[in-house]
């Protein structure tokens, strides 16, 4: 039995719900945060994630940070050695969705490793009729970029848990893997 | 004080104590086992330590660690009975030679220091996981 632990950056513009997502998910869905309350500086939250029939586990530390441009400086030291990255907009802003590469860029300079697992979640989809990024445009954005593209709701709870346990699940292979390259050097 | 040629083996009474992260099937002891083709794997984050208690106090004169994708390295000794009050020795960055073994002999640095503990601190890497495969120290 092995356990991981992951620093789990998760970034993206102020309001699209990354403290949100983070809340519902920690919490197994039970913990909506319905007033907004901007995060100032990185809060880290732990997570325990199991890895489905082999008895391992992860231990997500997952590094809510704020998405106004003024903690910025503070916050993204933080980010150094990350282990996976969660990037969230929000579907009815495309501004937030037009930041990601910035986001993507930031975090990626802080990996010293050829890989880093990311995810890119578009969060809010319960606001139809407000929706002003397109689907297939984010899918093929994600694609392009080398993350997996998610879609939630954490106001109609849906999808919250998906990109958390993907993200798990992509450095628990990258770990497998690692360690036959290990073997493979005696 | 006692003389030996390769003090931090188990077979000499060293064994590792205590060691941050948790695979059991590449556990700490896999570094001192005298066996090399095993090894210890950290298991995600950095920082990543462990720490070799020797069977009393030694000079050493050169250790030599076996290790795969490590960056920065700290190497702490302390001479106290139990394994407290460290004082670091020598850091080092190894350079990347990609997934090859990376053989380090600290030398100069460590001629002539006494130890009955020794603590690796591993503060970065070239990648998510390291692995150590062997430590060995003379004296
Ligand atoms: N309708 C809807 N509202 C949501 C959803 N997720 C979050 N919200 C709301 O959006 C607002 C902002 O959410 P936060 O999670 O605080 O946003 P944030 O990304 O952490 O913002 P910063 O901390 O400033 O970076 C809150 O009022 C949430 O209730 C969702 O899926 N649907
Ligand atoms: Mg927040």
């Amino acid at each position: 039995m092995g356990k991981l632990t992951a620093k789990c950056i998760v970034a993206g513009d102020s309001s699209v719900g990354k403290s949100t997502l983070v809340q519902l998910f920690s919490s197994n869905g039970s913990h909506f945060l319905k007033n907004y309350s901007m995060t100032t500086g990185i809060d880290v939250v732990m997570k325990t994630v199991q890895i489905p029939d082999t008895g391992d586990s992860i231990e997500l530390f997952l590094c809510d940070s704020p998405g106004k441009a003024v903690f910025s400086d503070m916050t993204e030291m933080q980010w150094d050695q990350p282990g996976c990255f969660c990037l969230v907009f929000d579907v009815t802003n495309e501004a937030s969705f037009s930041s990601c590469t910035k986001w993507l860029q930031k975090v990626r300079s802080k990996t010293s490793s050829a890989q880093l697992p990311a995810v890119l979640v578009g969060n809010k989809t319960d606001l139809s009729d407000r929706r002003a990024v397109d689907k297939l445009e984010a899918q093929e954005w994600a694609v392009r970029h080398g993350l997996v593209y998610f879609e939630t709701s954490a106001k109609d709870l849906e999808n919250y848990e998906l990109p958390f346990q993907s993200l798990a699940k992509s450095f628990y292979h990258m770990y497998q893997e690692r360690v036959e390259n290990f073997k493979s050097l005696v | 004080m006692t003389k030996a040629g390769d003090l931090c083996l188990s077979a000499a009474g060293a064994r590792v104590i205590l060691a941050t992260s948790s695979d059991e099937r590449h556990p700490a002891e896999h570094i001192m086992d005298g066996n090399p083709e095993t090894f210890w794997t950290t298991t995600g984050m950095f920082p990543q330590e462990f720490i070799i208690s020797l069977s009393g106090v030694f000079k050493i004169n050169k250790i030599t660690i076996h290790s795969s994708l490590v960056k920065n390295l700290r190497i702490e000794t302390s001479i106290s009975k139990e394994p407290v009050n460290f004082e670091p020795c020598t850091e080092k960055v190894l350079i990347f030679v990609y997934l090859l073994i990376y053989i380090c002999f600290l030398l100069p640095q460590l001629s002539g220091i006494q130890a009955a503990h020794l603590r690796f601190v591993i503060l970065s890497a070239y990648d998510h996981f390291v692995a150590v495969y062997s430590v060995s120290g003379d004296t």
